[in-house]
């Protein structure tokens, strides 16, 4: 009997799935079910059941993207949440770090704090920088805090204590004593449990959101295991994080700040995965779907970390230069860059006359124009029509009809006629606009970065990247493009090739030069303990655990950190030397005489899923074929104009280099071919695409 | 605007204009992270931006408002000292106030001229103030300077690099004129970094569009900026409006100061004239006009729309003047070190000439511009300083409530974190937080104001403040009160000292005791007794508010957890009554 992971991503619109085992892929997009997320699998459960001949009992694990996290805080449904901070700190939550990302708008309002100040309660206590106790804890204080939070009714208490990050003590007996006090009913989360990090607000916040998400996160993962048990599905259920990589549903329900990213990173754990395949270690992922574009680097095969985000900031650029905009969660992230710039994202002209690309969106409903669901606002979809680059008659295979007539007038009366421009002309600005817009979400993870896109290629995927992928890349003379198999659904197979995976992380705060490479060892030593327990926890072996090692450093005196990896063999000298050429790299400078700090260290634990055997090739496989070659009059800009452009399926490229114009069309995806540009198939199913000499 | 009527294509206009604020940016990323300092790290009190061939600026990165206007004065030095003069790898370094373009001491500027094919196509600009450039005080920002030879180290515009090769002599004066050697270096590291990041970022655009041939389109972004500005000016009623604020004052028994703005609004010209302002002191509050400008251009542009252009365009239309001599445009060799204040009271007063006539788009005065504290001494045989810019609240708006917890709109800092200063140095954050009742009552409040407490843990330490809107706290508009004054003390065991809010003097910090600001309170806008009952309830159950000042300022009277309607409505009909009878 064969056996199967299931992944699931579950969007603002479709559902994903792919179903691997069997020796193929399956892929499936069912309508997502706002309600009730959780209710979609179960639909996609049945149809997999009808469709395919799978039994659910042969699943032997569900891997999971949730928006469950995200969406609590943007709509502001988590629970009644109160905080506690020492004495004199109160405001801390609400001072935040005071910058806006705004200038010159003096209607500016900040997003109001997940904890009101009326449930911000203060402690006597106070340690020092060094851990050492200042002010005894007053415990008597903390069960009359305790009781007064019983009275308010409250769902989730978070707890951040300054230097809690040095010395967990205080709140280690804060947290017993709530427990004692509010049962299990109440749940609570310690800021030295989820970030032990220098910086109080970042680490409030933390701890605030942890704690705010956190009984509705733990509802939905025990609500949905259950499901999946009564529709027959016996395997444990896996969630992604943040960072890339999966946790139990148990430990997400302790965690939920870490599932915040989950489905962006899906995506790019993806394209790390079949760019490698693909013999590329150093690519840049671009996926662009219904209302944001994403951007991530990957190095050597690694995407790039950070851990500064902030949650319903809008937009959100890797590298923000300005934050404030949301709540911030300082939790190892994959540093996506995202704009808000999607198929749906409406096209406006602002007071200075000039084209604007989002961020507003049309969403599912009405959608772009050409839906005919009553949105009269052209969308960056509507001048995809407009342009001939996506079927004029439907879109996703057939789910979703469109009328053409209907973009072509929005585009006309909103964007066209008010500029002076053609129809052509405005959509092709429009299109030209967009890539702009989304050119600065790469540009953001990889010259803000020091890094040359043109050493990279860029793998394309979401149900619009492919469109715009080689205008991209072309803007940043990148010559190579690569548009992986299923790309609608391409991150929901990121899902599958996941790692089992837990960090911990301290605070060092040493200057290196006080750093005994003994004492050094022994600190990771004990987080390795940690992390090895955690996954124990989930019932891996240890023989499949992987271990690498970290270490934050900085200049003295700087406030950002630079994450160097540390062989076994911790040698402090290779240590600082490492992050010296790291920094000439980063920002073209170091300065190999300045003293350097140790700030944090973090190992990361990780073990493979069981088998990924044969899944890029199912992948391959899974691309649909069906459609014989049409032809499609696109254009193409004012100096090349239009094309009676062929329309192919993805297997007409195999085994023969094809020449631009040409549209790849697929169920879930359209890719754009330009002239001068060529694009063949890779052994694994890949379009690969040459976008010339610039 | 449309192709035809320009030759400009306004796509690839807008797409020129989305590549040069990227590069903006990208400068201002590179230095932020890669600065040393915390007044750069933390309190991000610097700015980045990109100059067209003549120097103008054409983009600027998001960091400090009030630094838009910064720029210009620079470059009119820059290029009035070395026109004809400079060559490809020339690196220019400046701070001087008097014949630079400078702001104050602290201030340093880095210009690189960008070439493309032997010619200069643009300037990339930095400015960041830095921890120290000596001077009679730690931190540099003494207010008690007298002239600006006390103030530290000032550089003309010099070259720091020419033709590529570094300036070693100068790098020398520099490091050896700081009592942060590795900070400012440091910082002046980043400073460059950034000018390089500057180069190659104009220079892909100028590959892009044909080197000279994007020359059109920085023109038609500062057309469009210009444009949108005299169209928002030519809707506001001529007139002349008059406003004056005031400032506290120096020392122990202090002298008012006072702001006095005239703006007068023709056709779609602005006039922003200071005749009547004081004439400048001997105390380091004087502000160089270069800083003038720079906040008359932010407080107009705030009341615009967000959408115009980040550059020399818009500021066309706008003229800014002060007579020689007076606080505003203060003479060789006045102080000016902590001019900052300064530049906040002119924003402030802008707001209050301009809510004559458009009060829908201003604000009720905030905590005034940041408070300064500058701090240091020795710890077990190390030098330590700690340079704390402090802001924190915004008055109320015509629509809705100020801001508490929240960057001056003229600027756009943020706070230290309380735990890396007390991980760095021998100091105690007591208290940083809220102060209830602070807010201005008003229909809509303004915001709170904030306190902030530091305990030496040294055996002594000398420390600089400057703070002001103690005895003229910011005032609201329509009837809005006035917010909190500000308040700073010292406090030893149980006694407590009041500070001057401008201290002309180094003052003494020893083991133990305690440095407390309380910033002012932003202003409240329109009639207190309408504010509605729930939202007045809401900030007394958040104890933003006390049912006391509830009772008395908004008339609503509160029994435990609810507005007991039928009281509030008798008791807001006695106070109008009693108004009334006024």
């Amino acid at each position: 009997m064969a056996s199967f992971v299931l992944g699931c991503d579950i969007g603002g619109t479709f559902t994903d799935i792919v179903l691997h085992g069997d020796g193929s892929v399956r892929t499936l997009k069912v309508s997502s079910t706002p309600d009730d997320y959780s209710r979609a699998i179960l639909v996609a459960l049945t149809e997999i059941r009808e469709t395919f001949g799978v039994n659910p009992r042969d699943i032997e694990a569900v891997v999971h993207a949730t928006t469950v996290a995200t969406n609590t805080i943007l709509e502001h449904k988590g629970a009644k949440t109160a905080l506690i901070t020492t004495e004199g700190f109160r405001d801390v939550l609400e001072m935040r770090r005071l910058r806006i990302p705004v200038m010159y708008d003096l209607q500016y309002d900040k997003p109001a704090p997940l904890v009101p100040r009326r449930l911000r309660f203060e402690l006597t206590e106070r340690l020092g920088a060094r851990g050492e106790i200042k002010t005894a804890l007053d415990e008597r204080q903390a069960r009359v805090i305790a009781r007064r939070l019983l009275e308010e009714g409250v769902e989730s208490v978070a707890v951040c204590l300054l230097h809690s990050y040095v010395n967990a003590g205080h709140e280690q007996r804060t947290g017993q004593i709530l427990r004692e006090e509010l049962g299990e009913k109440t749940y609570v989360s310690l800021s030295s449990d989820i970030l032990p990090e220098i910086r109080e607000y970042e680490r409030t916040s933390t701890a605030v959101v942890n704690a705010y998400i956190g009984p509705i996160v733990k509802h939905y993962v025990s609500a949905l295991s259950s499901q999946l048990k009564a529709a027959g599905v016996n395997g444990p259920l896996h969630i992604m994080q943040s960072n890339g990589g999966t946790m139990s549903a148990a430990a997400a329900a302790q965690k939920p700040a870490f599932l915040v990213e989950s489905g962006p990173a899906a995506g790019v754990i993806a394209c790390a995965r079949v760019a490698r395949s693909a013999g590329l270690g150093n690519v840049i992922s671009f996926d662009m779907g219904g209302t944001t574009a994403k951007a991530a680097m990957i190095e050597n095969g690694e995407p790039a970390r950070t851990t500064e985000y902030e949650v319903g900031a809008g937009i959100n650029v890797s590298s923000k230069l300005v934050k404030g905009g949301g709540y911030a969660i300082k939790l190892p992230f994959i540093d996506v860059s995202e704009i808000g710039a999607g198929g749906g994202s409406i096209v406006s002209i602002d007071a200075a006359g000039s084209i604007k690309v989002g961020p507003r969106s049309a969403g599912a409903i009405p959608g772009p124009a050409c839906y005919g669901l009553g949105g009269t606002e052209p969308t960056f979809t509507d001048a995809a029509v407009v342009l001939g680059y996506v079927n004029p008659g439907y879109l996703v295979g057939g789910k979703v009809r469109i009328d053409a007539q209907l973009s072509r007038d929005a585009m006309q009366f909103k964007v066209a006629a008010p500029l002076g421009l053609g129809l052509l002309e405005a959509a092709h600005g429009v299109y030209r606009i967009a890539v702009a817009t989304m050119t600065r979400a790469v540009k953001a993870v990889s010259t803000y970065r020091g890094r040359d896109p043109r050493d990279f290629a860029l793998v394309a995927f979401g149900g619009n990247g492919p469109v715009v992928a080689v205008a991209i890349a072309r803007e940043l003379r990148m010559r190579r493009v690569l548009i992986p198999p299923v790309p609608g659904v391409f991150s929901a197979a990121g899902l599958l090739f996941s790692n089992v995976e837990h960090t911990q992380q301290r605070s060092v705060l040493r200057r290196t030069t006080e750093l005994s490479a003994e004492h050094l060892i022994a600190a990771f030593e004990q987080l390795e303990m940690q992390v090895r327990d955690e996954m124990r926890k989930e019932g891996i072996a240890a023989s499949r655990i992987g271990i690498k090692r970290l270490a934050d450093l900085r200049y003295t005196g700087q406030a950002f950190e630079l994450s160097i990896p540390v062989p076994d063999n911790t040698d402090v000298a290779a240590l600082e030397a490492a992050f010296h050429a790291e920094h000439t790299r980063t920002y073209g400078h170091s300065s190999d005489g300045d003293p350097v700090d140790l700030i944090n260290i973090r190992v990361v634990a990780s073990a493979a899923p069981p088998s990924t055997d044969g899944l890029v090739e199912g992948l391959r496989d899974a691309a649909s074929n069906r459609a014989k070659t049409t032809f499609r009059n696109a254009y193409f800009g004012a100096a090349l104009g239009s094309f009676e452009t062929p329309v192919i399926v993805r297997a007409e490229l195999s085994g023969r280099r094809m020449h631009g114009p040409l549209i790849v069309e697929e169920v879930d995806a359209t890719c754009i071919i330009p002239p001068g540009c060529s694009a063949e198939l890779d052994p694994h199913g890949n379009i690969l695409i040459d976008a010339g000499e610039q | 605007m449309t192709s035809t009527e320009t030759g400009i294509d306004p796509i690839t206009l807008e797409i020129v204009k989305n590549a040069l604020s990227s590069v903006a940016d990208e400068m201002a990323l590179v230095l932020m992270r890669s600065a040393y300092s915390p007044v750069v790290r933390d309190s991000m009190d610097y700015s980045t931006a990109l100059c067209d061939h003549e120097g103008a600026v054409i983009a600027q990165g998001l960091t400090l408002a009030v630094q838009l206007g910064a720029f210009p004065d620079a470059m009119f030095h820059l290029k009035q000292q070395y026109a004809g003069r400079m060559q490809p790898g020339d690196i220019f370094i400046m701070n001087d106030p008097y014949g630079a373009g400078g702001q104050h001491l602290p201030d340093i500027y880095v210009i690189k001229p960008l070439f493309w094919n032997g010619g200069i196509e643009g300037y990339a600009c930095t400015m960041a103030h830095h921890s120290d450039v000596g001077g009679i005080a730690p931190g540099s920002v003494a207010i008690h300077a007298t002239d600006i030879y006390q103030e530290g180290l000032r550089l003309p515009m010099l070259k720091l690099y020419e033709a590529g090769k570094a300036n070693d002599t100068l790098f020398q004066i520099i490091e050896k004129n700081t009592r942060q050697p590795v900070q400012v270096m440091g910082d002046l590291r980043a400073q460059l970094a950034a000018c390089a990041v500057a180069e190659r970022g104009y220079f892909e655009l100028l590959k892009r569009y044909g080197g000279r041939a994007v020359r059109p389109y920085l023109e038609a972004i500062m057309d469009q900026a210009e444009r949108m500005m005299r169209e928002f000016i030519r809707g506001i009623p001529d007139g002349a409006y008059r406003f004056d604020d005031w400032i506290d004052g120096l020392g122990e028994s202090p002298e008012v100061l006072k702001i006095a703005v005239c703006v007068t609004v023709r056709g779609d010209e602005v006039d922003v004239d200071f005749t009547g302002t004081s004439a400048q002191v001997q105390g380091a509050i004087n502000c160089p006009i270069a800083m003038v400008r720079s906040c008359s251009y932010c407080a107009i542009r705030c009341v615009t729309s967000p959408d115009i252009p980040n550059c020399d365009g818009y500021m066309r239309p706008l003229h800014v003047t002060a007579p020689q001599g007076t606080i505003l445009s203060p003479v060789l060799p006045a102080a000016c070190a902590a001019r900052g204040v300064m530049g906040y009271r002119v924003f402030d007063a802008i707001m209050g000439a301009l809510a004559q006539v458009l009060p829908e788009r201003v604000i009720a005065a905030g905590e005034g511009g940041p408070t300064l504290f500058a701090a240091g001494g020795y710890h077990q045989g190390k030098p330590f300083v700690l340079t704390e810019v402090m802001v924190g609240t915004w008055g109320a708006r015509a629509g809705k409530d100020g801001v508490e917890g929240i960057s001056n709109p003229a600027a756009n800092l943020s706070n230290q974190p309380v735990e890396l200063i007390e991980a760095e140095l021998p100091l105690e954050v007591v208290r940083y937080g809220m102060v209830q009742d602070s807010g201005g009552a008003g229909e809509h409040r303004g915001g709170l104001a904030f306190v902030r407490e530091f305990r030496l843990l040294a055996d002594e330490a000398v420390f600089t403040t400057r703070a002001d809107r103690r005895d003229h706290p910011p005032y609201g508009f329509d009837g809005g009160h006035p917010g909190g004054a500000s308040r700073n003390t010292l406090i030893s065991g149980t006694r407590e000292r009041v500070l001057p809010t401008m201290p002309m003097e180094a003052l003494k910090w020893k083991a133990g005791d305690v440095f407390r600001h309380v910033s002012a309170g932003g202003g409240g806008f329109g009639d207190a007794l309408v504010r509605h009952p729930a939202q007045v309830l809401a900030d007394v159950l958040d104890e933003k508010v006390s049912s006391t000042a509830a009772h008395r300022l908004y008339g609503v009277v509160i029994e435990g957890n609810r507005v007991d309607e039928t009281a509030t409505r008798e008791l807001r009909e006695r106070y109008r009554a009693k108004a009334r009878a006024t």
